[in-house]
């Protein structure tokens, strides 16, 4: 066998491979990063965080809009269900969640909750916690929660920011359901 | 000796080729464009559980955390009405009616797919803020200096940019057509230099 041949009958699968291996765990991967930059490297877990107004320096996610006040709980369901629970808003607000490949799996507006939203979140197949409102199955372990205000000025975002401080995130494996 | 450094060569290029020709493609935004209207594009499975993966791949790569369509609508535009690339050398105006959502956004950015960073708070224009005509209309300048406009998003330090339109909470029809959507209109004013 010639020395060209040998090297393309090598080259062309390992690249192939290689493409579809990096196509397929691209999204994984990227979710991992950002997961891990806004709980601020595993620190905040089960938790909202409540960033500034969305600006030129904000760089935790792609393609950000300056006219959404956002909030974003990485959970992990390890330990039992997590309970969310996000505050009306008098504009458009939803709560979105985002499974380990990217995918977005759940979503509900304030049209769909007009007085909030109240859920526990629990691993696909788990137990249903009894009590709750509504249950969403993640089909992943971990994920990313993302509620979305829109809050286009300063003045729209601060009302936002005080609507939102009560909001819960948490795993209720030490905590009961109210 | 020389077969084992043979492969091992083969090895190292296919997997440098392997990735870079992924990430070249994940980080293309324009091959997104499942459809496309008057230059904008979109994909119906962007941020749904049937996306394909390299579907999947672009959005994680260039839009994580986009909601599906029953939520949003997300389309973007690369390119002027004369089919060139955006750039903060030139001055467009972006013009349009009002769209069938309940709400709606366009915003700039730069080529790493974030606000672009020039301190002038700019970034976008959206439904409930932008002053309109009388009948309804709208045009926003779209440059690097507002020159007295009253919409204006800021394209300095933006080098080759692009928008994002995004329509939440779309009607019906937009949903199910998006050939029926009255797309804003980008048209070149002028540039700094010549465009090639």
């Amino acid at each position: 066998m010639k020395a060209s041949v040998k090297f393309l009958s090598v080259l062309l699968p390992v690249a192939v491979v290689t493409h579809l291996g990096t196509v397929f765990a691209a999204p994984y991967v990227l979710m991992d990063a950002a997961m891990d930059r806004i709980s601020r490297h595993g620190k905040i877990v089960n938790q909202w965080s409540h960033p500034g107004r969305t600006s030129e320096k904000s760089r935790n996610v792609v393609r950000p809009s300056p006219d959404l006040a956002y909030s974003a709980c990485v959970y992990d369901l390890k330990d039992g269900p997590v309970h969310v629970t996000v505050a009306a808003w008098d504009d458009y607000m939803s709560v979105s969640m985002f499974q380990h490949n990217s995918d977005n799996f759940f979503v509900i507006n304030d049209r769909q909750a007009p007085e909030g939203v109240d859920l526990m979140l629990i691993e696909r197949g788990a137990a249903h916690p009894a009590g709750a409102r509504l249950v969403v199955e993640s089909p992943s372990r971990r994920g990313i929660i993302l509620q979305r205000r829109v809050a286009p000025t300063q003045e729209r975002f601060d009302l936002a920011a005080a609507a939102r401080q009560g909001d819960v995130c948490t795993t209720t494996s030490s905590k009961q359901l109210q | 000796m020389k077969s084992v450094a043979l492969y091992l060569t083969a090895i190292v290029l296919g997997v440098v080729l392997g990735f870079g020709s992924a990430w070249m493609v994940l980080s293309n935004g324009k091959l997104l464009g499942q459809f496309e209207h008057d230059h904008w594009f979109g994909n119906e499975d962007a941020g749904s559980t049937a996306a394909d993966p390299y579907t999947r791949g672009i959005i994680a790569k260039i839009g994580l955390l986009a909601l599906n369509r029953s939520e949003t609508i997300y389309f973007h535009r690369y390119v002027d009405d004369h089919d060139e690339p955006l750039r903060e050398q030139c001055v467009y105006e972006l013009s349009g009616v009002a769209l069938p959502t309940r709400w709606w956004s366009i915003t700039v950015y730069a080529g790493d797919d974030y606000l672009p960073v020039n301190g002038d708070a700019a970034f976008s224009v959206d439904a409930s803020q932008i002053q309109t005509q009388a009948d309804g209309q709208w045009s926003t300048r779209v440059a690097a200096d507002r020159a007295g406009a009253a919409n204006w998003i800021s394209t300095r330090n933006a080098g080759e940019f692009n928008l994002a339109l995004r329509m939440y909470n779309p009607d019906e029809r937009a949903r199910e057509d998006a050939s029926s959507i009255p797309y804003p209109k980008i048209r070149r004013v002028s540039c700094s230099e010549a465009v090639s």
